[in-house]
């Protein structure tokens, strides 16, 4: 289109509609100022004529046509402002100062007003005209009597105020729109600034923020603002990222082992080396091998990438311990190890119920994995002093080296020891990702000691927040 | 047994058709849920098999409008969609079961052959008897060979539900599922444990053993 962009703005459009109020209201102001100056000058030079017309009529009554002229030369010799012309009732000129009426004598009506040039001579002996105005009156005996006055100062004057008055008008409206201009170019230049920002981000580039310059202001607020919305947006997008780049990764190394294990069996079968029927046995283990990496990554994933755990209620964590102790009970009994629990109740936790029993199994599931029989697991539950409520699953296995305690938790992890032991190394991840998701954490320590010459252990606590 | 399957993937549907044939089954295969609603709705179908997302209808509005036109035939959901709210949404649409996507056949054949049984059992029985081994539900007392078994709660609903599905393999997610109610997979064989335990309870003084395992897919308590 072809107005400059400032023009198309709507803060300019704004500015437009503010000054075209303001004009309306200076519009009605400077009439009142009009009204009240330059036509109460008019009117106060309608009224001295009027007063000298009825005057001349009180003269008319008391001394006819005659006293009229004789009243009007007297008159205009002591300087009177006025301009005099009186005709008899035929229309001859019976004296004036000026050659003829303004008005025309067939005019019935008895009084009529009119505006009118008059030439006057200057010193030089040039004629100037002047504006005039003037009242002609029919008199009782059928004579015309006119009565002007030079209004030429008075208009001059009157002029004076119009022009001031259009001056004020044409000012304000060249500074609103000056102004309106102005706020326009400053508005889009922060406007501006943001759509610069968002193009940027829509064009692909998540790492564009709007420049703060400390302003203070409802611009700054909104750029701070979104630029907030954008750190979030990239961070959601990493872990995103991240988590697709996680599960392609984890899977490429499981799904090569499975091709390789089936290329070699169909070489070893085709030898005649191998049993077809092991062979498919062996890649059915490992394709389900797979599928549970699988399933795990992406619940980790999800429960990063959500930040917070569907479906979370508020409940008594105490049942739901009770029912994993019972699932995992018989399993530590057939291992030789001595399992037992200390679950206290009357306690709240707000959670997903199926996220939290996956994390316990987990940790149990871990350390009936570590430890060797004769040892023992324990799962407490109990509250803290500082109100948070904790689960954790004691073990005298042979517990993780300190240094060794943040790696567990990231994902693929194994320690040496454990390389020769089914899993994938996702169990302490998973429950690490259920803590975070619930606003809780996941901490590891060194167990209560030995059992022979079996332990220190290890103590793995998932912590959650108190409810209410 | 007469199974429908509605399936899009037309790999996948002809894959389990020519499984579940294999497993003496007599299978329809319908390509979409408009498809699928037709053919299900001429009847004479034991189980169901309805993939969620399809062109056309998805699983979900087929089976909605099933059960609103009165047809009761147990369905199963199969689904990529494995969030506890998806399968929510599944069984609240009328669907009797839920089976993740990808799945092992051994897993699907044992989720057909325990909703097909479903309808048979659907009289309130109070006792369940399988060959000389009887639960009377009320009294929560197991009898084999009017021997008394002792049974604690939890292994009482595992030998329940072995008994209402007797002789079909039912695997250990189903037991995780249905008996436990967790819809993860642990990784050590928590179930085992718990069947072999049970497993010793009724079979042990018995010179024949009920509780079989199934290779490859679970267990199944025969007569």
């Amino acid at each position: 289109m072809g107005l400059p962009a400032t023009f198309r703005t709507n803060t300019f459009r704004l500015t437009l509609l503010i000054l075209a109020l303001f004009a309306t209201a200076g519009a009605a102001f400077l009439g009142y100022v009009y009204f009240m100056t330059a036509g109460e000058i008019s009117r106060l030079a309608d009224m001295s004529i009027t007063k000298e017309v009825a005057t001349l009529d009180a003269i008319y009554q008391k001394g006819g046509a005659e006293a009229v002229r004789g009243a009007m030369i007297e008159r205009t010799s002591i300087d009177q402002p006025f301009l005099y012309l009186l005709l008899d009732p035929s229309g001859r000129r019976i004296w004036g100062t000026i050659p003829d009426v303004p008005v025309g004598q067939s005019d019935e009506r008895n009084i009529v007003w009119t505006h009118f040039k008059v030439a006057e001579a200057r010193p030089d002996g040039s004629h100037e005209t002047r504006p005039a105005r003037g009242e002609r009156q029919r008199l009782a005996g059928g004579e015309i009597m006119f009565v002007g006055a030079d209004i030429g100062d008075t208009a001059a004057y009157v002029n004076k105020i119009v022009r001031a008055i259009w001056g004020g008008g044409v000012l304000v409206v060249l500074l609103g729109l000056g102004g309106g201009i102005l706020i326009s170019r400053n508005v889009s230049r922060s406007i501006g600034g943001l759509n610069a920002v968002i193009g940027a981000v829509k064009g692909g580039d998540m790492r564009a923020r709007v420049a703060l310059t400390g302003a203070g202001d409802e611009f700054e607020e909104l750029g701070s603002g979104l630029n907030d919305m954008l750190d979030r947006l990239e961070h959601s997008i990493g872990s995103l990222r991240h988590a697709g780049d996680a599960i392609a990764h984890d899977l490429r190394s499981p799904l090569t082992r499975l091709r390789t294990r089936l290329e070699v069996a169909m070489l070893e079968v085709e030898a005649g080396k191998s049993d077809p029927q092991a062979a498919l046995v062996q890649a059915l283990e490992d394709a389900d091998g797979v599928l549970r990496t699988f399933t795990a990554v992406l619940s980790i994933s999800r429960l990063q990438a959500a930040g917070s755990a569907p479906d979370q209620v508020a409940f008594d964590p105490g049942q739901l311990a009770a029912d994993v102790a019972e699932l995992y009970e018989p399993v530590c009994e057939d291992q030789g190890l001595e399992f037992s629990s200390e679950i206290a109740g009357g306690l709240g936790v707000k959670a997903n119920r199926e996220f939290l029993s996956q994390a316990l199994a987990n940790l149990l599931d871990n350390a009936i994995k570590y430890t060797p029989a004769g040892g023992a697991v324990m799962l407490r539950v109990r509250k803290r002093s500082s109100g948070e409520v904790e689960f954790s699953v004691t073990d005298t296995g042979p517990g993780v080296p300190e240094d060794q305690r943040e790696r567990v938790v990231q994902r693929f992890v194994r320690l040496e020891n454990s390389r020769n032991r089914p899993g994938a190394g996702l169990g302490l991840p998973l429950v690490a990702a259920v803590a975070e998701a619930h606003g809780g954490r996941l901490e590891l320590d060194e167990g209560p000691g030995k059992v022979g010459a079996m332990g220190p252990g290890l103590r793995v606590a998932l912590v959650l927040p108190r409810v209410g | 047994m007469r199974i429908l399957i509605v399936e899009d993937d037309a790999e996948a549907g002809a894959a389990m058709a020519r499984g579940l044939r294999e497993a003496g089954s007599d299978v329809v295969h319908a390509p979409d849920g408009v498809e699928g609603l037709k053919v299900a709705e001429a009847g004479g179908f034991d189980v169901l098999v309805v993939d969620r997302m399809m062109p056309n209808m998805d699983g979900l509005t087929m089976v909605e409008t099933l059960r609103r036109h009165g047809d009761q035939t147990p369905v199963l959901f199969l689904s990529a969609l494995g969030e506890i709210e998806d399968r929510v949404t599944g069984l609240r649409a009328g669907g009797d079961d839920y089976l993740v996507k990808p799945y092992a056949f051994a897993e699907l054949i044992a989720r057909v052959e325990a909703l097909s049984r479903r309808r048979e059992t659907g009289a309130v029985a109070t006792t369940l008897r399988v060959g000389d081994l009887e639960m009377d539900l009320i009294g929560r007392v197991v009898r084999r060979d009017g021997k008394e078994i002792d049974l604690q709660p939890r292994e009482f609903q595992l030998l329940e539900f072995l008994m209402r599905h007797a002789g079909q393999s039912v695997t250990r997610t189903m037991l995780l599922e249905k008996v436990w109610e967790y819809h993860f997979d642990p990784q050590t064989n928590v179930i085992d444990v718990h069947i072999s335990r049970l497993r010793s309870k009724i079979d042990k003084g018995f010179d024949r053993a009920m509780l079989q395992t199934v290779r490859g897919a679970g267990y199944r308590l025969e007569a």
